[in-house]
Protein backbone atom coordinates (compact mmCIF):
# COMPACT_ATOMS: atom_id res chain seq x y z
CA UNK A 1 0.00 0.00 0.00
CA UNK A 2 2.98 2.39 0.72
CA UNK A 3 4.72 1.12 -2.31
CA UNK A 4 1.13 2.21 -4.47
CA UNK A 5 0.94 5.65 -2.45
CA UNK A 6 4.53 6.57 -3.23
CA UNK A 7 3.65 6.06 -6.54
CA UNK A 8 1.02 8.61 -6.62
CA UNK A 9 2.40 10.95 -5.01
CA UNK A 10 5.49 10.74 -7.16
CA UNK A 11 3.54 10.50 -10.16
CA UNK A 12 0.95 13.91 -9.41
CA UNK A 13 4.16 15.69 -8.48
CA UNK A 14 5.90 14.91 -11.60
CA UNK A 15 2.75 15.72 -13.10
CA UNK A 16 2.50 19.44 -11.62
CA UNK A 17 6.04 19.78 -12.02
CA UNK A 18 5.78 19.56 -16.04
CA UNK A 19 2.69 22.14 -15.87
CA UNK A 20 4.42 24.37 -14.01
CA UNK A 21 7.35 24.29 -15.94
CA UNK A 22 5.44 24.62 -18.97
CA UNK A 23 3.68 27.56 -17.53
CA UNK A 24 7.21 29.52 -16.49
CA UNK A 25 8.30 28.62 -20.18
CA UNK A 26 5.06 30.43 -21.65
CA UNK A 27 4.95 33.51 -19.42
CA UNK A 28 8.58 34.46 -18.37
CA UNK A 29 10.39 33.60 -21.46
CA UNK A 30 8.09 34.37 -24.65
CA UNK A 31 7.15 37.73 -25.93
CA UNK A 32 3.43 36.74 -23.60
CA UNK A 33 5.88 38.58 -20.46
CA UNK A 34 5.84 41.78 -22.23
CA UNK A 35 2.56 41.79 -24.01
CA UNK A 36 -0.27 43.62 -21.80
CA UNK A 37 -2.86 41.55 -22.11
CA UNK A 38 -5.71 43.81 -21.12
CA UNK A 39 -8.21 45.47 -24.13
CA UNK A 40 -5.98 48.30 -25.97
CA UNK A 41 -7.39 51.31 -28.45
CA UNK A 42 -5.87 51.74 -32.13
CA UNK A 43 -5.11 54.80 -33.55
CA UNK A 44 -3.24 55.33 -36.97
CA UNK A 45 -0.46 57.50 -38.52
CA UNK A 46 0.90 58.33 -41.95
CA UNK A 47 4.49 57.97 -42.50
CA UNK A 48 6.42 58.76 -45.53
CA UNK A 49 9.02 55.43 -45.12
CA UNK A 50 8.36 52.73 -42.01
CA UNK A 51 11.74 51.39 -42.68
CA UNK A 52 12.13 47.71 -41.44
CA UNK A 53 9.27 48.16 -38.88
CA UNK A 54 7.19 45.24 -38.50
CA UNK A 55 3.79 44.38 -37.12
CA UNK A 56 3.59 43.73 -33.44
CA UNK A 57 6.99 45.98 -33.07
CA UNK A 58 6.75 47.49 -29.47
CA UNK A 59 4.66 51.17 -29.16
CA UNK A 60 6.60 53.19 -26.78
CA UNK A 61 6.59 56.61 -24.34
CA UNK A 62 10.06 57.21 -22.82
CA UNK A 63 11.79 53.89 -23.24
CA UNK A 64 7.58 52.51 -21.60
CA UNK A 65 6.36 50.15 -23.97
CA UNK A 66 2.86 50.87 -23.97
CA UNK A 67 1.30 48.87 -26.75
CA UNK A 68 2.40 47.40 -30.60
CA UNK A 69 2.41 48.17 -34.30
CA UNK A 70 -0.89 46.25 -35.49
CA UNK A 71 -1.00 46.86 -39.20
CA UNK A 72 1.59 48.16 -41.91
CA UNK A 73 -0.45 49.38 -45.38
CA UNK A 74 0.64 51.66 -48.74
CA UNK A 75 -2.73 53.32 -49.22
CA UNK A 76 -2.84 53.29 -52.70
CA UNK A 77 -2.78 56.95 -54.27
CA UNK A 78 -0.47 57.87 -51.23
CA UNK A 79 3.34 57.82 -51.29
CA UNK A 80 2.90 57.12 -47.42
CA UNK A 81 2.44 53.84 -45.31
CA UNK A 82 -0.03 53.84 -43.15
CA UNK A 83 0.36 52.37 -39.30
CA UNK A 84 -2.13 51.27 -37.09
CA UNK A 85 -1.09 51.34 -33.55
CA UNK A 86 -2.84 49.42 -30.58
CA UNK A 87 -2.05 51.03 -27.36
CA UNK A 88 -2.95 49.52 -24.17
CA UNK A 89 -6.51 50.87 -22.23
CA UNK A 90 -4.79 51.57 -19.30
CA UNK A 91 -2.20 54.39 -21.38
CA UNK A 92 -5.29 56.74 -22.01
CA UNK A 93 -4.80 60.51 -22.21
CA UNK A 94 -1.86 60.47 -24.97
CA UNK A 95 -2.59 64.09 -26.35
CA UNK A 96 -3.35 64.41 -29.95
CA UNK A 97 -0.64 66.69 -31.06
CA UNK A 98 1.89 64.24 -29.82
CA UNK A 99 4.49 63.42 -32.48
CA UNK A 100 5.12 59.70 -33.81
CA UNK A 101 8.84 58.67 -35.11
CA UNK A 102 10.36 55.21 -35.69
CA UNK A 103 13.18 54.80 -34.01
CA UNK A 104 15.60 52.00 -34.54
CA UNK A 105 17.22 49.93 -31.03
CA UNK A 106 20.69 50.27 -31.35
CA UNK A 107 22.58 49.88 -34.40
CA UNK A 108 21.39 46.47 -35.46
CA UNK A 109 18.04 46.06 -33.86
CA UNK A 110 14.69 46.18 -34.33
CA UNK A 111 12.70 49.11 -35.23
CA UNK A 112 9.69 50.44 -33.30
CA UNK A 113 7.29 53.90 -32.60
CA UNK A 114 8.00 56.25 -30.55
CA UNK A 115 5.79 59.33 -29.10
CA UNK A 116 6.56 62.16 -27.73
CA UNK A 117 3.88 64.00 -26.34
CA UNK A 118 2.89 67.15 -27.52
CA UNK A 119 1.10 69.91 -25.20
CA UNK A 120 -2.71 69.52 -26.02
CA UNK A 121 -5.63 69.20 -23.57
CA UNK A 122 -7.70 66.56 -25.93
CA UNK A 123 -6.53 63.10 -25.87
CA UNK A 124 -5.79 60.16 -28.56
CA UNK A 125 -9.33 58.43 -28.66
CA UNK A 126 -9.97 54.68 -30.17
CA UNK A 127 -9.85 55.45 -34.08
CA UNK A 128 -7.55 58.51 -33.58
CA UNK A 129 -5.17 59.53 -35.63
CA UNK A 130 -1.77 60.90 -35.01
CA UNK A 131 -0.88 64.03 -37.60
CA UNK A 132 2.61 64.58 -37.10
CA UNK A 133 5.09 61.61 -37.93
CA UNK A 134 8.61 61.33 -38.50
CA UNK A 135 9.38 58.46 -40.84
CA UNK A 136 12.72 55.97 -40.43
CA UNK A 137 16.17 57.50 -41.08
CA UNK A 138 17.69 55.88 -43.68
CA UNK A 139 21.07 54.63 -42.99
CA UNK A 140 22.33 55.39 -46.79
CA UNK A 141 20.80 58.96 -46.56
CA UNK A 142 22.33 59.89 -43.13
CA UNK A 143 25.64 58.56 -44.53
CA UNK A 144 25.20 60.59 -47.17
CA UNK A 145 24.12 63.66 -45.80
CA UNK A 146 27.04 63.13 -43.82
CA UNK A 147 29.86 62.12 -46.00
CA UNK A 148 28.49 64.64 -48.59
CA UNK A 149 27.51 65.08 -52.27
CA UNK A 150 26.84 60.54 -51.47
CA UNK A 151 22.88 60.91 -51.86
CA UNK A 152 22.14 63.09 -54.88
CA UNK A 153 21.15 61.47 -58.12
CA UNK A 154 23.94 60.54 -59.81
CA UNK A 155 22.56 59.62 -63.35
CA UNK A 156 18.80 60.38 -65.34
CA UNK A 157 18.17 57.24 -68.03
CA UNK A 158 15.78 54.58 -66.85
CA UNK A 159 11.85 52.43 -67.43
CA UNK A 160 7.08 50.46 -65.97
CA UNK A 161 8.02 47.23 -65.86
CA UNK A 162 9.97 50.28 -65.62
CA UNK A 163 14.07 50.09 -66.10
CA UNK A 164 16.87 52.41 -64.66
CA UNK A 165 20.41 53.36 -65.41
CA UNK A 166 22.91 52.50 -62.45
CA UNK A 167 26.55 53.36 -62.57
CA UNK A 168 26.63 50.68 -59.57
CA UNK A 169 24.24 48.31 -58.49
CA UNK A 170 26.15 47.09 -55.47
CA UNK A 171 25.40 43.54 -54.64
CA UNK A 172 22.04 44.50 -56.02
CA UNK A 173 20.23 40.67 -57.60
CA UNK A 174 17.05 40.17 -60.06
CA UNK A 175 14.11 39.35 -57.58
CA UNK A 176 15.36 42.19 -54.71
CA UNK A 177 12.62 43.68 -53.46
CA UNK A 178 10.77 47.73 -54.91
CA UNK A 179 9.92 49.44 -51.88
CA UNK A 180 7.93 53.05 -51.92
CA UNK A 181 7.97 54.42 -48.59
CA UNK A 182 9.37 51.22 -47.10
CA UNK A 183 6.77 49.09 -48.15
CA UNK A 184 7.19 46.37 -51.05
CA UNK A 185 5.54 47.35 -53.94
CA UNK A 186 7.58 44.87 -56.53
CA UNK A 187 10.84 43.42 -57.46
CA UNK A 188 13.80 43.98 -59.49
CA UNK A 189 13.47 41.60 -62.84
CA UNK A 190 16.42 41.66 -64.45
CA UNK A 191 20.14 43.35 -63.77
CA UNK A 192 22.37 43.27 -66.99
CA UNK A 193 24.86 45.52 -68.74
CA UNK A 194 24.83 48.16 -71.10
CA UNK A 195 27.58 47.72 -73.75
CA UNK A 196 27.62 51.21 -74.80
CA UNK A 197 28.12 52.66 -71.82
CA UNK A 198 29.24 50.22 -69.34
CA UNK A 199 26.71 50.64 -66.88
CA UNK A 200 24.21 48.59 -65.22
CA UNK A 201 20.31 48.79 -66.70
CA UNK A 202 17.80 47.49 -63.68
CA UNK A 203 14.23 46.17 -64.86
CA UNK A 204 12.10 46.67 -62.15
CA UNK A 205 8.61 44.90 -62.13
CA UNK A 206 6.23 46.81 -60.21
CA UNK A 207 2.57 45.83 -58.85
CA UNK A 208 -0.15 46.84 -61.29
CA UNK A 209 -2.13 48.56 -57.78
CA UNK A 210 0.34 50.97 -57.82
CA UNK A 211 -0.05 52.59 -60.55
CA UNK A 212 0.21 55.98 -58.86
CA UNK A 213 3.58 56.55 -58.99
CA UNK A 214 4.63 60.20 -60.38
CA UNK A 215 7.07 59.79 -63.73
CA UNK A 216 9.76 61.95 -62.25
CA UNK A 217 10.24 59.72 -59.04
CA UNK A 218 13.59 58.34 -58.19
CA UNK A 219 14.95 54.76 -57.89
CA UNK A 220 17.62 53.77 -55.40
CA UNK A 221 19.24 51.20 -54.40
CA UNK A 222 19.30 50.72 -50.96
CA UNK A 223 20.76 48.63 -48.23
CA UNK A 224 18.12 46.69 -45.49
CA UNK A 225 20.25 47.66 -42.25
CA UNK A 226 23.92 47.76 -41.89
CA UNK A 227 24.88 44.06 -43.43
CA UNK A 228 20.99 43.32 -44.92
CA UNK A 229 20.39 42.65 -48.45
CA UNK A 230 20.01 45.44 -50.88
CA UNK A 231 16.98 46.47 -52.62
CA UNK A 232 15.45 49.35 -54.64
CA UNK A 233 13.73 52.18 -53.20
CA UNK A 234 11.55 54.36 -55.18
CA UNK A 235 11.29 58.05 -53.71
CA UNK A 236 8.41 59.74 -55.51
CA UNK A 237 8.29 63.19 -56.89
CA UNK A 238 5.65 66.06 -57.42
CA UNK A 239 4.84 65.03 -61.45
CA UNK A 240 0.99 65.22 -61.98
CA UNK A 241 1.89 62.16 -64.58
CA UNK A 242 2.11 58.63 -63.71
CA UNK A 243 4.53 56.07 -64.56
CA UNK A 244 3.07 53.38 -67.19
CA UNK A 245 4.85 50.22 -68.45
CA UNK A 246 7.93 50.73 -70.63
CA UNK A 247 8.31 53.87 -68.94
CA UNK A 248 11.82 54.79 -67.36
CA UNK A 249 12.87 55.87 -64.21
CA UNK A 250 14.27 59.56 -64.77
CA UNK A 251 16.44 59.85 -61.81
CA UNK A 252 18.28 56.65 -59.98
CA UNK A 253 21.10 56.70 -57.15
CA UNK A 254 23.64 54.08 -57.05
CA UNK A 255 24.79 51.48 -54.69
CA UNK A 256 27.05 53.33 -51.89
CA UNK A 257 29.84 51.60 -51.47
CA UNK A 258 30.31 51.50 -47.52
CA UNK A 259 33.83 51.19 -48.12
CA UNK A 260 34.23 54.00 -50.55
CA UNK A 261 32.43 55.94 -47.46
CA UNK A 262 34.66 54.74 -45.14
CA UNK A 263 37.76 55.82 -47.48
CA UNK A 264 36.78 58.80 -47.99
CA UNK A 265 36.12 59.51 -44.43
CA UNK A 266 39.75 58.16 -43.37
CA UNK A 267 41.30 60.31 -46.29
CA UNK A 268 39.28 63.64 -45.32
CA UNK A 269 39.96 62.80 -41.90
CA UNK A 270 43.51 62.39 -41.44
CA UNK A 271 46.23 64.62 -42.79
CA UNK A 272 46.64 62.58 -45.79
CA UNK A 273 49.47 63.52 -48.68
CA UNK A 274 46.69 63.18 -51.29
CA UNK A 275 45.48 66.84 -52.06
CA UNK A 276 42.59 66.06 -54.03
CA UNK A 277 40.93 64.48 -51.47
CA UNK A 278 40.53 67.92 -49.19
CA UNK A 279 37.39 70.05 -49.55
CA UNK A 280 34.48 68.76 -51.40
CA UNK A 281 34.48 65.59 -50.76
CA UNK A 282 34.54 64.17 -54.38
CA UNK A 283 36.04 60.66 -54.65
CA UNK A 284 39.52 59.81 -56.70
CA UNK A 285 39.63 56.85 -58.05
CA UNK A 286 43.59 56.56 -57.05
CA UNK A 287 42.76 55.63 -53.44
CA UNK A 288 44.86 55.60 -50.52
CA UNK A 289 47.02 52.40 -49.55
CA UNK A 290 48.04 54.09 -47.02
CA UNK A 291 44.94 55.31 -45.05
CA UNK A 292 44.65 51.63 -43.31
CA UNK A 293 41.47 51.08 -43.17
CA UNK A 294 40.98 48.69 -40.43
CA UNK A 295 40.63 44.79 -42.07
CA UNK A 296 38.63 42.41 -40.27
CA UNK A 297 40.92 40.29 -39.16
CA UNK A 298 41.32 37.72 -36.65
CA UNK A 299 41.95 38.41 -32.94
CA UNK B 1 20.62 -10.72 -58.32
CA UNK B 2 21.26 -12.13 -54.61
CA UNK B 3 21.72 -8.42 -53.08
CA UNK B 4 18.81 -7.24 -54.95
CA UNK B 5 16.33 -9.73 -53.40
CA UNK B 6 17.70 -8.85 -50.27
CA UNK B 7 16.92 -5.25 -51.22
CA UNK B 8 13.53 -5.87 -51.95
CA UNK B 9 13.41 -8.01 -48.81
CA UNK B 10 14.66 -5.15 -46.42
CA UNK B 11 12.08 -2.73 -48.06
CA UNK B 12 9.59 -4.26 -48.08
CA UNK B 13 10.11 -5.95 -44.32
CA UNK B 14 10.44 -2.29 -43.33
CA UNK B 15 7.29 -1.35 -45.50
CA UNK B 16 5.47 -4.63 -43.31
CA UNK B 17 6.81 -3.20 -39.72
CA UNK B 18 5.30 0.49 -40.57
CA UNK B 19 2.19 -1.17 -41.76
CA UNK B 20 1.87 -3.73 -38.99
CA UNK B 21 2.78 -1.17 -35.99
CA UNK B 22 0.17 1.15 -37.58
CA UNK B 23 -3.08 -1.79 -37.24
CA UNK B 24 -1.65 -2.36 -34.11
CA UNK B 25 -1.94 1.37 -33.00
CA UNK B 26 -5.51 1.39 -34.09
CA UNK B 27 -6.14 -1.86 -32.30
CA UNK B 28 -4.15 -0.06 -29.21
CA UNK B 29 -6.58 2.29 -29.41
CA UNK B 30 -9.67 -0.08 -29.63
CA UNK B 31 -7.82 -1.10 -26.28
CA UNK B 32 -7.84 2.82 -24.21
CA UNK B 33 -11.56 2.77 -23.20
CA UNK B 34 -10.73 -0.98 -21.69
CA UNK B 35 -7.74 0.28 -19.78
CA UNK B 36 -9.80 2.99 -17.91
CA UNK B 37 -10.52 0.08 -15.36
CA UNK B 38 -6.60 0.05 -14.58
CA UNK B 39 -5.97 3.61 -13.75
CA UNK B 40 -3.63 2.77 -11.07
CA UNK B 41 -1.35 0.83 -13.48
CA UNK B 42 -1.70 3.47 -15.80
CA UNK B 43 -0.37 5.66 -12.82
CA UNK B 44 2.41 3.23 -12.20
CA UNK B 45 3.18 3.79 -15.46
CA UNK B 46 3.76 7.29 -15.82
CA UNK B 47 5.67 7.16 -12.93
CA UNK B 48 8.38 4.89 -14.59
CA UNK B 49 8.31 6.19 -17.73
CA UNK B 50 8.42 9.78 -16.55
CA UNK B 51 8.99 11.18 -13.14
CA UNK B 52 11.66 7.88 -12.74
CA UNK B 53 13.08 9.78 -16.65
CA UNK B 54 13.61 13.02 -14.53
CA UNK B 55 16.89 13.07 -13.50
CA UNK B 56 18.26 11.94 -17.30
CA UNK B 57 16.15 13.95 -18.92
CA UNK B 58 16.99 17.32 -16.33
CA UNK B 59 20.57 16.82 -16.27
CA UNK B 60 20.99 16.53 -20.37
CA UNK B 61 18.97 19.80 -20.93
CA UNK B 62 20.95 21.60 -18.14
CA UNK B 63 24.53 20.70 -20.19
CA UNK B 64 22.46 20.98 -23.57
CA UNK B 65 21.46 24.79 -22.73
CA UNK B 66 24.78 24.86 -21.09
CA UNK B 67 27.01 24.36 -24.38
CA UNK B 68 24.65 26.11 -26.76
CA UNK B 69 25.32 29.29 -24.82
CA UNK B 70 28.89 28.61 -25.20
CA UNK B 71 29.46 27.79 -28.91
CA UNK B 72 26.83 30.66 -29.32
CA UNK B 73 28.41 33.07 -27.41
CA UNK B 74 31.57 32.40 -29.21
CA UNK B 75 30.37 32.77 -32.82
CA UNK B 76 28.00 35.85 -32.20
CA UNK B 77 31.12 37.31 -30.40
CA UNK B 78 32.53 37.52 -34.04
CA UNK B 79 29.44 39.96 -35.02
CA UNK B 80 29.65 41.92 -31.86
CA UNK B 81 25.78 40.25 -31.22
CA UNK B 82 26.60 38.25 -27.80
CA UNK B 83 23.14 39.58 -26.77
CA UNK B 84 20.99 38.04 -28.82
CA UNK B 85 22.79 34.31 -27.25
CA UNK B 86 19.25 33.85 -24.71
CA UNK B 87 17.23 34.50 -27.80
CA UNK B 88 19.08 31.73 -29.92
CA UNK B 89 19.39 29.30 -27.08
CA UNK B 90 15.69 29.74 -25.92
CA UNK B 91 14.84 29.32 -29.97
CA UNK B 92 17.01 26.48 -30.87
CA UNK B 93 15.92 24.25 -27.61
CA UNK B 94 12.00 25.30 -27.90
CA UNK B 95 11.82 24.55 -31.92
CA UNK B 96 13.91 21.74 -32.22
CA UNK B 97 16.53 20.46 -29.48
CA UNK B 98 13.86 20.11 -26.49
CA UNK B 99 11.68 17.98 -27.89
CA UNK B 100 14.00 15.82 -30.65
CA UNK B 101 16.55 15.25 -27.93
CA UNK B 102 13.74 14.52 -25.23
CA UNK B 103 12.22 11.84 -27.23
CA UNK B 104 15.53 9.98 -28.11
CA UNK B 105 16.39 10.06 -24.95
CA UNK B 106 13.12 9.10 -24.09
CA UNK B 107 13.14 6.03 -26.52
CA UNK B 108 16.74 5.03 -25.08
CA UNK B 109 15.73 5.02 -21.39
CA UNK B 110 11.97 3.97 -21.27
CA UNK B 111 11.01 2.88 -24.76
CA UNK B 112 13.50 -0.04 -24.27
CA UNK B 113 12.72 -1.10 -20.99
CA UNK B 114 8.30 -1.03 -22.26
CA UNK B 115 10.00 -3.41 -25.06
CA UNK B 116 12.20 -5.72 -23.22
CA UNK B 117 9.39 -6.09 -20.37
CA UNK B 118 6.42 -6.65 -22.61
CA UNK B 119 8.71 -8.54 -25.15
CA UNK B 120 9.51 -10.88 -21.89
CA UNK B 121 6.30 -11.09 -20.83
CA UNK B 122 5.22 -12.41 -24.13
CA UNK B 123 8.56 -15.28 -24.03
CA UNK B 124 7.36 -16.71 -20.97
CA UNK B 125 3.72 -17.06 -21.70
CA UNK B 126 2.53 -14.31 -19.70
CA UNK B 127 0.58 -12.04 -22.04
CA UNK B 128 -1.17 -15.74 -23.11
CA UNK B 129 -2.23 -16.66 -19.54
CA UNK B 130 -3.23 -13.34 -19.64
CA UNK B 131 -5.61 -14.37 -22.15
CA UNK B 132 -6.72 -17.29 -20.81
CA UNK B 133 -8.23 -15.73 -18.24
CA UNK B 134 -10.30 -13.38 -19.76
CA UNK B 135 -7.97 -10.42 -19.10
CA UNK B 136 -7.53 -8.52 -22.06
CA UNK B 137 -3.45 -8.08 -22.12
CA UNK B 138 -3.84 -4.91 -24.45
CA UNK B 139 -6.19 -2.98 -22.04
CA UNK B 140 -4.31 -4.62 -19.20
CA UNK B 141 -0.05 -4.16 -20.24
CA UNK B 142 -0.11 -2.32 -23.58
CA UNK B 143 -2.63 0.62 -23.20
CA UNK B 144 -1.16 1.97 -19.84
CA UNK B 145 2.33 2.39 -20.87
CA UNK B 146 1.13 3.49 -24.25
CA UNK B 147 -0.93 6.23 -22.11
CA UNK B 148 1.85 6.95 -19.93
CA UNK B 149 4.36 7.62 -23.22
CA UNK B 150 1.68 10.23 -23.99
CA UNK B 151 1.29 11.82 -20.77
CA UNK B 152 4.83 11.75 -19.94
CA UNK B 153 6.83 12.99 -23.18
CA UNK B 154 5.22 16.63 -23.49
CA UNK B 155 5.64 16.85 -19.54
CA UNK B 156 9.28 15.48 -19.99
CA UNK B 157 9.68 18.16 -22.78
CA UNK B 158 8.80 21.29 -21.16
CA UNK B 159 10.98 20.13 -17.92
CA UNK B 160 13.76 19.83 -20.55
CA UNK B 161 13.35 23.38 -21.92
CA UNK B 162 13.19 24.45 -18.68
CA UNK B 163 16.48 23.37 -17.71
CA UNK B 164 17.82 24.05 -21.01
CA UNK B 165 17.37 27.99 -20.76
CA UNK B 166 18.27 27.97 -16.95
CA UNK B 167 21.45 26.18 -18.41
CA UNK B 168 21.77 29.39 -21.06
CA UNK B 169 21.59 31.80 -18.49
CA UNK B 170 24.22 29.86 -15.94
CA UNK B 171 26.97 29.81 -19.07
CA UNK B 172 25.69 33.00 -20.31
CA UNK B 173 25.33 35.17 -17.53
CA UNK B 174 26.80 33.86 -14.61
CA UNK B 175 30.09 32.84 -16.73
CA UNK B 176 30.71 34.81 -19.73
CA UNK B 177 29.04 38.08 -18.11
CA UNK B 178 26.11 38.83 -20.63
CA UNK B 179 23.98 41.28 -18.45
CA UNK B 180 21.14 39.30 -16.91
CA UNK B 181 18.39 41.60 -18.45
CA UNK B 182 19.33 41.89 -21.90
CA UNK B 183 19.39 37.60 -21.78
CA UNK B 184 15.96 37.73 -20.36
CA UNK B 185 14.59 40.74 -22.48
CA UNK B 186 15.59 39.82 -25.57
CA UNK B 187 14.50 36.77 -25.07
CA UNK B 188 11.45 37.77 -23.82
CA UNK B 189 11.10 40.32 -27.17
CA UNK B 190 11.36 37.29 -29.71
CA UNK B 191 10.23 34.50 -28.43
CA UNK B 192 6.59 33.69 -29.07
CA UNK B 193 4.55 31.72 -27.48
CA UNK B 194 2.13 30.19 -30.15
CA UNK B 195 5.23 29.46 -32.69
CA UNK B 196 7.89 28.40 -30.28
CA UNK B 197 5.88 26.99 -27.27
CA UNK B 198 3.16 25.70 -28.47
CA UNK B 199 3.71 24.63 -31.86
CA UNK B 200 7.54 23.84 -30.94
CA UNK B 201 7.46 22.15 -27.65
CA UNK B 202 3.76 20.85 -27.13
CA UNK B 203 2.91 19.32 -30.81
CA UNK B 204 6.45 18.17 -31.41
CA UNK B 205 6.38 16.27 -28.34
CA UNK B 206 3.01 15.18 -28.45
CA UNK B 207 3.67 13.55 -31.77
CA UNK B 208 6.90 11.87 -30.51
CA UNK B 209 5.05 10.93 -27.42
CA UNK B 210 2.65 8.69 -29.48
CA UNK B 211 5.28 7.63 -31.80
CA UNK B 212 7.70 6.15 -29.61
CA UNK B 213 5.67 4.52 -27.01
CA UNK B 214 3.40 2.68 -29.71
CA UNK B 215 6.84 1.91 -31.14
CA UNK B 216 8.10 0.25 -28.06
CA UNK B 217 4.98 -1.04 -27.10
CA UNK B 218 4.56 -2.65 -30.65
CA UNK B 219 7.41 -3.92 -30.86
CA UNK B 220 7.22 -6.00 -27.25
CA UNK B 221 4.05 -7.13 -28.03
CA UNK B 222 4.90 -8.53 -31.08
CA UNK B 223 8.35 -10.14 -30.62
CA UNK B 224 8.90 -13.67 -31.32
CA UNK B 225 8.80 -15.59 -28.12
CA UNK B 226 12.88 -15.76 -27.48
CA UNK B 227 15.84 -14.53 -25.90
CA UNK B 228 17.35 -13.43 -28.73
CA UNK B 229 13.53 -12.02 -30.19
CA UNK B 230 13.76 -10.05 -27.22
CA UNK B 231 16.97 -8.44 -27.80
CA UNK B 232 16.28 -7.81 -31.92
CA UNK B 233 12.99 -5.94 -30.77
CA UNK B 234 14.93 -3.73 -27.93
CA UNK B 235 17.30 -2.79 -30.56
CA UNK B 236 14.73 -2.24 -33.11
CA UNK B 237 12.59 -0.26 -30.74
CA UNK B 238 15.64 2.63 -30.33
CA UNK B 239 16.28 2.77 -34.00
CA UNK B 240 12.68 2.93 -35.51
CA UNK B 241 12.12 5.37 -33.15
CA UNK B 242 15.16 7.51 -33.48
CA UNK B 243 14.15 7.32 -37.42
CA UNK B 244 11.06 8.08 -37.20
CA UNK B 245 11.30 10.94 -34.48
CA UNK B 246 13.84 12.73 -36.72
CA UNK B 247 12.00 12.17 -39.98
CA UNK B 248 8.83 13.62 -38.65
CA UNK B 249 10.94 16.60 -37.03
CA UNK B 250 11.04 17.66 -40.26
CA UNK B 251 7.96 16.82 -41.52
CA UNK B 252 5.99 18.77 -38.50
CA UNK B 253 8.74 21.58 -38.91
CA UNK B 254 7.50 21.67 -42.50
CA UNK B 255 4.43 22.00 -41.65
CA UNK B 256 4.73 24.46 -38.74
CA UNK B 257 7.31 26.86 -39.62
Amino acid sequence: MTQRRSYAVGTGLFIVLGFAALAYLATQTTSVANTGQGASYTVDAQFANVGQLKPRAPVKVAGVRIGQVKSIELTPGHEEATVKLAIDDKYKGIPDDSVATIFTSGLLGDQYVGLSFGSSKKALDDGGHIALTKPAQQLEDMLGRFFGGGSAPDRIGGTYHVTGHFTNVGSLTPGATVKLAGVPIGSVGKVVLTNDKLDAVVTLDIDKRYDQIPDDSAAAVFTSGLIGSQYVAIQPGGSPDMLKDGDQVVLTQSALQLEDLIGKFLVNGSPSDNKNNAGNGQPSQSNPQQSNPPAPGKK
Amino acid sequence: MNARIERNGVVSNALAQIGACALFGLTLLGAVPGSMRHFRETLRQVWFVGAMSLTIIMTCGLFVGMVLALQLYDVLSIFGGTSATGTVVAIAIYRELGPVVTALLFAGRAGTSITAEIGLMRATDQIDAMEMMAVDPLAYVAAPRFLAGIVAVPLLTVMFCTMGVLGGHLVGVSWLGIDNGTFWSNMTATVDVWKDIIDGVIIKSFVFGIVVTLIAVFQGYTTPPTSEGVAYATTRTVVASSIAILALDFVLTAFLV
